[in-house]
């Protein structure tokens, strides 16, 4: 018994390593469909959302890469579903250096199979990249066109109709910024703090705890954590508006609600193996003292 | 000849003037002057005047921007919108600018020149609602506002609150420096995570394998990065004095530049030039994910004794910190921002938390000055805590005010 | 000739002072550690001058603060240089000398020189690094695709392993302390996920007890990332925040200068 104790406690990392890739790919392979409950901050973003009223303008950042882009990509997508349906216009910008144009004009592209009604120009636009989010972030607040003179295309925003009613980033109802890192932080300390446009943030779950502090200091309109957020806005999405509730139920694109299956497999396992070594950890102290 | 010379030198003479003849103009009813400008005839007010409406120059900017204001008259229908106009010169026609929501109660024009004279007219219009003649498109009858010019300002009035409070900062910083300069003993607490640095170099020295100091993945214009790179300086000398190699790679350039100038001069003061090799701090690549790759490569392949994370980390901490767990070396890491710091405290045998990644130089120095600036941060955060718990109190007894004045905008 | 006040003021202070402390410092070596803390004060003081003041010279879109990001982004390119030059020179003297590991560096360099050509290439060609209009790749956007941005998201995806490790390491209840936190992180853990349903799924009697339960450990990690954590993450960012203020306080007064490598303080 001492034995397979001090093994354990040693055990090769790549035991572990293979496990987890087991319980990840498993149910990707073989999907559960385990049920997902919501959480009140990404209820609270999900209601501001679904309370603006057609012609409004919701504000979407992709401020991640292609390495969150799994846990990232549904949270964008959801959000664009909502206001599409909803008749709610959408500005689409990328402050995230690596990758986050080339994500925003996939899942753009995505969204216009989705709904082939959209007018670029009119229900949306896309501003692209740009350089120095901090400061991009300030002069929004002067004035969009000093920001983005034209859009990822090259076309003056002058000549777009939706950018006509957008002059500066107080007239847009709500910012969603998708992010990893620090801009998505950025957003509350540059825009939400000293423009006052509120903020609903979707960042990684890694990140998402330090959200909390600006949420409940009312900076924060609603957090999407992680996957889990995702899933939970994917649902409310669903059991609100049945056209996507056929949607996310048929779809073989991978949505969160997909990978919450391995995400609940592998916490499990995670849980197990912290069990087993405090277990482990235990018996060999009760030993130690013994000795 | 002479008459269009004479001309453009009436007309030189005469611009300084403009704006003011320009508003004299403009301040002369509309309807009253040959070159006023053309208002549309309304056809009756089928809805209500917006009331106290104003355009100036919008307070505390830099310029070229003009603040409208308005308030909105009860009971109006949901599609109603405030449309803007603007007239500007040479012309002085009126032109469309925006429509709005009248709910907004401000539009910042944003397009103004400073110094030109505008005026601006606002109405509401209702694409549903009939006119007096019964055909939808109602609109109320035009506001039009005094001549105004935008420019831009001496002070951004709104952060009056945030002003107070950095001077304030600044002189506790200063008093207590200079209470420090004139011999006051200041005390700080162990940082065990700092009186590792030379128990980690020994080691690195007796077993003959080399230290990793790894800066993080921001640049100079990152305060932890600036703390870090002032450690690296303590480091680097300790590792002069004891003969053990440093590896220093760096993600960003300027950090990267900042960090070979801060290694070469520790060697120098130490006075072991002949030690330091330009190679020691070197340039991988500037993706996060590569570098993480090739400095995680780095630790299997050459498995230094110590390591040292100290910087701004995102997603690469725990590969790094994991991997270099894994290798078996003595791990120090330093973050300032919460998110990493789990997968630091998890994984390395010492960690500088928050403020501690700061306080290094200080307590590695124990120069007077750094250490009255530590105290003098200190008295702030206690200042704020206070604040904090006198803000508590008042929010609780409703006074609406007191959560106001923190706000800076 | 533009000599608006701004634009003047940045010339003496990065160009003119610093040239007359180099030539003076010739001279007294003192100054020759004192200017480029000088030129530090300068560009602290500036943008916070310009947070303040609104006047166009200062924070207009010319102005001296304005500038100085620009001035940054330049002076960020050159530095860029030398970091391709200092990869170019070590990844050299390994394969000249042969040294452990020497492929590596071979493999990079082709990296190096077939992306960055492609890209050069892009630009002197005129269709870009993106995608054509026609929709298909330029070959730099294609090496962006299927190299570079999956090898992003493999890096990446690396954390869940090592987290399963570190976890099974690491979390242990070695004291009271770290028997708390072990507590509300697998709370919070089993709480994020349906983990009571995934578990009571091959026996249907208990799912309907499963899902309650399920629901109740929802709202505990609620008030735990809402409450204790976000009491917490506060206490942290402000101490953080006012740590960095100082130290960077510090930095433009000229006290701290270790970052320099000039001295210890002052």
């Amino acid at each position: 018994m001492a034995g397979f104790v001090e093994k354990l406690l040693g055990l090769d990392r790549r035991w572990i390593f293979l496990l987890v890739l087991l319980s990840v790919a498993t149910p990707i392979v073989f999907p559960i469909g385990l049920p997902v409950t919501t959480s009140g901050p990404t209820r609270s973003a999900f209601e501001y959302i679904e309370a603006l009223t057609p012609g409004d303008v919701v504000w979407i950042s992709f401020d991640y890469g292609p390495s969150s882009a799994p846990e990232n990509d549904p949270m964008a997508e959801a959000v664009m579903r909502q206001c599409f349906l909803k008749k709610v216009r959408v500005v689409v910008t990328a402050l995230y250096p690596l990758g986050a144009l080339g994500i925003a004009n996939n899942v753009l592209a995505k969204l216009n199979a989705e709904f082939p009604g959209l007018r670029y120009g009119e229900d949306y636009v896309n501003l692209g990249y740009k350089d120095g989010a901090a400061a991009v972030m300030r002069r929004l607040g002067e004035d969009i066109s000093g920001a983005f003179p034209t859009d990822a295309n090259g076309r003056p925003i002058g000549e777009l109709p939706l950018m006509r009613d957008v002059p500066d980033i107080r007239h847009v109802k709500v910012i969603v910024t998708v992010a990893t890192g620090t801009i998505g932080e950025w957003w509350i300390t540059q825009v939400r703090a000293q423009i006052g446009t509120p903020v609903i943030i979707g960042p990684t779950a890694v990140s998402a705890p330090k959200y909390y502090a600006y949420l409940n200091a009312g900076q924060l309109v609603g957090i999407l954590g992680g996957m889990k957020g995702a899933a939970e806005y994917e649902k409310l999405l669903a059991s609100r508006h049945p056209e996507l509730a056929g949607f996310y139920r048929t779809t073989h694109t991978f949505t969160a609600t997909k990978g919450m299956d391995g995400q609940t497999v592998i916490h499990t396992v995670i849980l197990v193996f912290i069990l087993v070594g405090n277990l482990a950890y235990m018996k060999s102290r009760m030993k130690r003292r013994g000795a | 000849m002479r008459t269009g010379a004479l001309g453009h030198v009436l007309a030189r003479r005469m611009l300084p003037a403009a704006p003011l003849i320009a508003s004299l103009l403009l301040a002369i009813p509309p309807r009253a002057s040959a070159r006023a400008p053309e208002t549309a005839v309304p056809p009756g007010p089928e809805l209500p005047a917006p009331t106290e409406f104003a355009a100036k120059d919008r307070p505390g900017d830099t310029g070229n921007a003009i603040l409208v204001t308005w308030k909105i008259p009860p009971a109006l229908p949901p599609d109603a919108r405030i449309q803007i106009r603007r007239a500007e010169p040479p012309a002085y026609d009126w032109k469309d600018i925006a429509t709005v929501e009248p709910g907004a109660q401000r539009y910042v024009d944003s397009s103004a020149k400073d110094k030109e004279v505008y005026r601006y007219e606002i109405r509401l219009v209702s694409a549903s609602t009939p006119d007096t003649m019964g055909i939808a498109g109602a609109s109320g009858p035009p506001l039009v506002s005094d001549p105004v010019a935008s420019h831009d300002n001496w002070f951004r009035l709104e952060r009056t609150n945030s002003l107070i409070a950095n001077i304030l900062f600044i002189c506790l910083i200063l008093g207590s420096i200079s209470a420090a300069r004139s011999g006051k003993k200041i005390f700080i607490r162990r940082i065990a995570g700092l009186n590792a640095i030379d128990e980690a170099i020994g080691r690195a020295t007796e077993i003959g394998k080399k230290v990793l100091y790894v800066p993080g993945i921001q640049s100079m214009d990152d305060i932890q990065t600036i703390a870090s790179v002032a450690i690296l300086s303590h480091v680097a000398g300790a590792t002069a004095r004891y003969g053990a190699d440093l590896d220093v790679p760096n993600r960003d350039p300027l950090t990267f530049a900042a960090a070979r100038e801060v290694v070469r001069a520790a060697y120098l003061s130490e006075g072991r030039p002949d030690l330091f090799r330009e190679e020691m701090v070197n340039y991988i690549t500037y993706d996060q994910f590569a570098y993480t790759a090739a400095v995680a490569a780095r630790m299997v392949r050459e498995r230094p004794a110590a390591i040292f994370l100290v910087g701004y980390f995102f997603a690469e901490s725990l590969i790094l910190a994991e991997t270099g767990q894994s290798t078996g070396a003595i791990q120090i890491a330093g973050q300032a921002d919460p998110t990493q710091l789990p997968f630091f405290v998890a994984t390395c045998d010492y960690t500088l938390i928050g403020e501690e990644l700061y306080a290094a130089s200080a307590y590695l120095t124990r120069e007077p000055v750094l250490l009255g600036s530590m105290r003098g941060q200190d008295i702030a955060k206690g200042i704020i805590m206070l604040l904090g718990f006198l803000g508590i109190v008042a929010a609780s007894i409703g006074i609406p005010w007191s959560a106001e004045i923190f706000k800076t905008r | 000739m533009n000599l608006e006040f701004g634009r003047v003021a940045l010339v003496v202070l990065f160009a003119l002072i610093p040239i007359a402390g180099i030539v003076m410092g010739l001279q007294a070596s003192a100054l020759r550690t004192r200017i480029p803390i000088l030129i530090g004060v300068f560009a602290g003081v500036i943008p916070i001058l310009s947070l303040y003041i609104p006047k166009q010279f200062l924070s207009g879109q010319t102005g001296m603060s304005p500038r100085l990001d620009q001035w940054l982004i330049i002076v960020y390119a050159f530095a860029l240089l030398l970091g391709v030059v200092n990869v170019l020179q070590n990844s050299l003297r390994r394969i000249r000398r042969r040294e452990k590991g020497w492929p590596f560096s071979a493999v990079l360099l082709t990296g190096l020189f077939v992306t960055g050509g492609l890209g050069v290439y892009g630009a002197v060609s005129r269709q870009g690094i993106g995608y054509r209009p026609d929709g298909s790749a330029t070959p730099f956007q294609w090496i962006t695709d299927h190299f570079f941005q999956p090898l992003q998201s493999t890096i990446f995806a690396l954390l869940a392993f090592f987290m399963a490790s570190a976890a099974f390491r690491a979390f242990r209840a070695r004291n009271t302390e770290a028997s708390i936190l072990l507590l509300a992180g697998g709370l919070v853990m089993a709480g994020r996920v349906p983990l009571l349903e995934f578990l009571a799924a091959p026996f249907p009697p208990l799912q309907p007890a499963a899902a309650g339960a399920s629901q109740a450990l929802g709202k505990l990690t609620e008030w735990i990332m809402d409450t204790p954590n976000g009491a917490a993450q506060s206490g942290i960012i402000i101490g953080a925040a006012l740590g960095a203020a100082s130290m960077a306080i510090r930095v433009i007064l000229g006290i701290e200068r270790g970052y320099l490598g000039v001295g210890k303080g002052e």
